[in-house]
């Protein structure tokens, strides 16, 4: 089995792969790493120079292939969660003071600013996106969760693989154990789950914290409010084909709260791990 | 006296025919030039010339067996090259058509509690 770590999407990104250590392993290895920056370098909003940067900047932009994918894609998950993950929440999640990479808040003062209400305007056109004046796009998570995908199929040629980035997963392939073993963290400890194709991806609000002149603040956003979600549950996890698919479903689940999103997961058939602010946890969508 | 003088030039003839036979014995034109008779800078010029020309040859040796390992090495490695592009281009081609949620029909992956310790951990992204 071969490991790879490094840092990418401001997360510790771990890569495995059951294959040899050949140099074509090791080489795919560096291209999976290298996959993942160049993703980043267009899809990150903390870097000026990104497509995401220059179309919040300038409302409109030529895209590359991959930013045209994830709008879509997070605009299709929009529609079907009527709202709960939306990618406009970017001006909101500013005013909550994620306003600089995640490393970085807390070095300096965060500025109070007014929230600003999500489900704005976007036009995805053949050639073009354009955003409705005073929308801005964040695609931290499902940009993430996309990386995931592209680098695990990727890898995928090679042999068995997961590629994990902070909270989204994904695997390819079927390991010589038959399903690849996850540690999923609950309120009792570590809860383990066999994953044997797909992917999973883990939202909540236990991490990426920070202070505020309000208290504490986190980056999820319910879109409704525009602030960040007071959901009852601390974090969920979500399992499903795609990495994307999971973050949106891990998301969904975690603004809709224990009661709805638990009954939400048990309806789709959502394997899904559900642990609440008061330290329970609880397991929907079939596991057991 | 036409005889005594008859000897007198025979023999003045033959001292000279003695003293240019010696001059001619004593030059030895047979005999082949030595070393000490050539120019020393000469000689060390040679011998560097030759030290050069040897030289040479083996640097090209050298150079020519470094080249024929880098052109194999070269080949070997635009093969993994170009398998690595075609395995990447059909991996991006797959993505394309699986990264699409579908909700409608939610096909979850088997998934189930195990005992296994985890290869991996996840939380909160």
């Amino acid at each position: 089995m071969e490991r790879h770590a490094f840092r990418a999407m401001g997360t510790d990104v771990e890569v495995l792969l059951e294959a040899p250590p050949t140099p074509e392993s090791l080489l795919a290895l560096a291209s999976a790493e290298q996959e993942f920056h160049r993703l980043e370098a267009i899809l990150t909003r903390f870097d000026p120079d990104s497509a995401l940067s220059r179309l919040n900047a300038e409302g409109t932009i030529q895209p590359p292939a991959e930013l045209r994918e994830v709008v879509e894609l997070a605009l299709g998950a929009r529609a079907r969660t009527g709202g709960r993950f939306d990618p406009t929440v970017h001006d909101a999640l500013v005013a909550a003071g994620y306003d600089r990479s995640f490393e970085l808040i807390g070095s300096g003062p965060i500025t109070e600013r007014c929230s600003t209400p999500a489900g704005g305007r976007v036009h995805v056109g053949p050639a073009l996106i354009a955003l409705e004046p005073g929308v801005r796009l964040d695609l931290g998570g499902i940009g993430k969760g996309y990386a995931v995908d592209r680098t695990a199929s990727l890898l995928a040629a090679h042999g068995p693989c997961l590629v994990n980035a902070g909270g989204d997963l994904a695997i390819r392939g079927v390991p010589a154990q038959e399903s690849w073993p996850i540690g999923v963290e609950t309120s009792e400890g570590e809860l383990t789950l066999g994953l044997a194709s797909g992917a999973l991806a883990t939202s909540g609000s236990d991490r990426r914290r920070w202070n505020t002149a309000n208290g504490m603040g986190h980056h999820l956003i319910d879109p409704r409010t525009g602030r960040p979600s007071d959901s009852d549950l601390l974090r969920v996890t979500a399992v499903a084909t795609t990495a994307v698919e999971a973050e949106v479903l891990a998301k969904a689940l975690f603004l809709a709260g224990e009661r709805e999103g638990t009954a939400e997961a048990d309806d789709l058939g959502v394997p899904a791990v559900f642990v609440t602010v008061d330290g329970r946890t609880r397991l929907a969508g079939g596991l057991e | 006296m036409t005889d005594r003088l008859a000897r007198i030039y025979a023999i003045v003839i033959a001292i000279v025919v003695f003293f240019l036979t010696w001059a001619v014995v004593a030059a030895r034109p047979w005999a082949e030039p030595t070393a000490a008779a050539k120019d020393p800078r000469l000689v060390a010029l040679e011998r560097r010339e030759a030290r050069v020309h040897r030289e040479s040859l083996r640097v090209r040796t050298v150079l020519e067996h470094r080249y024929r390992v880098y052109r194999v090495k070269l080949r070997e490695r635009k093969k993994q090259i170009a398998a690595i592009n075609a395995a990447n281009a059909r991996a991006a081609a797959a993505t394309t058509v699986t990264s699409t949620p579908s909700w409608s029909a939610p096909s979850a992956p088997s998934v189930g509690v195990v005992t296994a310790p985890p290869v991996t951990n996840t939380h909160t992204s």
